[in-house]
């Protein structure tokens, strides 16, 4: 997955998961877990100086 | 005829009894017994020295090898897990994307005219493949093509499966059934996921052009090889329809392990299947198993092998008019609905929509969601976050249900 955007889903202003958007426009929502490996590909877009948008 | 008639039988170097005989048709072995053709045994059985090895339940360590169960769906030309459980592929610097498929292992008829015997997986029980359909690479091999197959087996399946993974005289077994439209050799390696990973390249030998061949892999420990006993990624077996020579070089060794290069994870590949249009790759009873010896294939039934996968992918296909989950409304257009999962996934999973479906507020009101997608869950509760348009009547706390045609995937894969 090459990740184009991302952006929180928030409840009760707290961040809850992450919505990526891959580069065939797929969508997928994912959580703060460090085994899931979709947030492990997030961290590493985030650690290649890219930021998720804040949520609506 | 003559008659031999003894009570014991001795080798002319040995101090004591090889075979005794006694007046009730009784035969002992004093020693080991070796049987070189079958052993038909009329009467009960009792063997005390059992070895297990080859009827063992649950030695496959490889969750749906049989390529029975695809949840996501059948056939894909995009990259990731997409059709057959458990299987990873990636389709990269094509001229035309390949596709992945599931198929039938048919019979050998025409026009190929296999013959089904010992050498055919259909003998062998199996209904289901994993294919890969080439497309049409116009402009050749290039350095950075490749088209890859994976399959990450958990790191603590592996760690607490018997194999003496440091040692170099304990064994892991890796055993398929390969076939390609295109006669040549293929390679693969295998890649340890944790402390210093390590990479151990393998071939299939060539292949005769549509036919099924068995392929198998005796792999012997390392005494660099970490794997940890957690829930993340072991090993990844990796088989390769093809490679460019971007990640391959002539100077890696085959059969054993090396520390990873990722300029050379195996010799490079022959280029023929490759620039083959609509060539075909197949592959199925897939087994890992330790040992030294390629057992028979460790046949489990399609509702098992959906048990297992479950813990790493689930999906959720709804009908019209069906209720899913259950929840509570937060704000005027958002509901939180919580979905048990089916068994306890590998990690909180993360969620692909394929239809958001509709929340229903009972003897009210159906409202189609804008979105779906997970809020703050666990590996057993995915908290289902429900939004749709305003200017509907949702009012917070009240309750509703999600569902309808909603259809959407649980994913922790490795």
């Amino acid at each position: 997955m090459t990740i184009k955007k991302a952006k929180f889903v928030d409840y009760m202003g707290n961040h809850a998961s992450i919505t990526i958007t891959d580069t065939n426009d797929n969508v997928i929502g994912v959580p703060f877990d460090p085994a899931n490996t979709d947030y492990q590909e997030y961290l590493e877009w985030v650690a290649a100086g890219n930021t998720a948008e804040a949520a609506d | 005829m003559s008659k031999l008639k003894t009570n014991t039988i001795q080798h002319t170097g040995g101090s004591a009894d090889n075979i005794t005989l006694d007046n009730s048709q009784n035969v002992t072995a004093e020693g080991n017994l070796t049987v070189d053709g079958n052993l038909t045994v009329s009467g009960t059985s009792t063997i005390s020295g059992y070895n297990p090895t080859s009827s063992r339940n649950n030695r496959n360590l490889i969750i749906n090898g049989a390529m029975q169960v695809a949840q996501r769906g059948t056939s894909s030309t995009s990259n990731g897990y997409k059709t057959i459980d458990r299987w990873y592929w990636e389709c990269n610097g094509a001229d035309e994307t390949a596709t992945i498929s599931q198929e039938d292992v048919s019979l050998g008829t025409s026009p190929y005219n296999l013959p089904v015997g010992s050498g055919h997986p259909y003998a062998h029980g199996f209904r289901k493949c994993l294919q890969v359909l080439n497309g049409n690479q116009t402009g050749g091999a290039g350095v950075s093509d490749a088209i890859d197959l994976v399959y990450a087996v958990e790191a603590q399946d592996l760690a607490q499966s018997g194999w003496d993974y440091t040692s170099s005289s304990s064994y892991i077994t890796f055993s398929f059934w390969i076939k390609s439209s295109v006669a040549q050799n293929f390679y693969g390696y295998i890649r340890s996921q944790d402390g210093t990973s390590k990479d151990y390249a393998y071939e299939t030998g060539s292949l005769t052009q549509h036919t099924w061949t068995k392929i198998t892999k005796s792999i012997p420990g390392d005494s660099g090889l970490t794997i940890n006993t957690d829930n993340g990624k072991g090993i990844a077996i990796t088989i390769l329809p093809f490679m460019g020579t971007g990640s391959t070089n002539n100077s890696k060794s085959l059969n054993s392990w090396a520390n990873i290069d990722n300029a050379a994870r195996t010799p490079d590949n022959t280029t023929t299947w490759w620039t083959t249009n609509d060539a075909t790759f197949q592959i199925t009873g897939v087994q890992l198993e330790v040992g030294s010896v390629a057992t028979d294939f460790e046949h489990r039934s399609y509702g098992d092998e959906l048990q297992r996968c479950l813990r790493y992918c689930q999906r959720h296909a709804g009908v019209n008019g069906s209720r899913v989950a259950i929840g509570v409304i937060g704000d005027s257009t958002t509901g939180y609905a919580s979905f048990p999962t089916k068994v306890p996934m590998r990690a909180t999973p993360s969620i692909s929509v394929t239809e958001a479906g509709k929340i229903v507020k009972e003897g009210s009101a159906w409202y189609d969601l804008t979105s779906l997608t997970i809020g703050t869950s666990t590996n057993d509760v995915a908290v289902l976050t429900c939004v749709v348009s305003g200017g509907h009547n949702m009012s917070a706390l009240d309750p509703f249900t999600m569902g309808d045609s909603t259809d959407f995937t649980l994913n922790s894969e490795l």
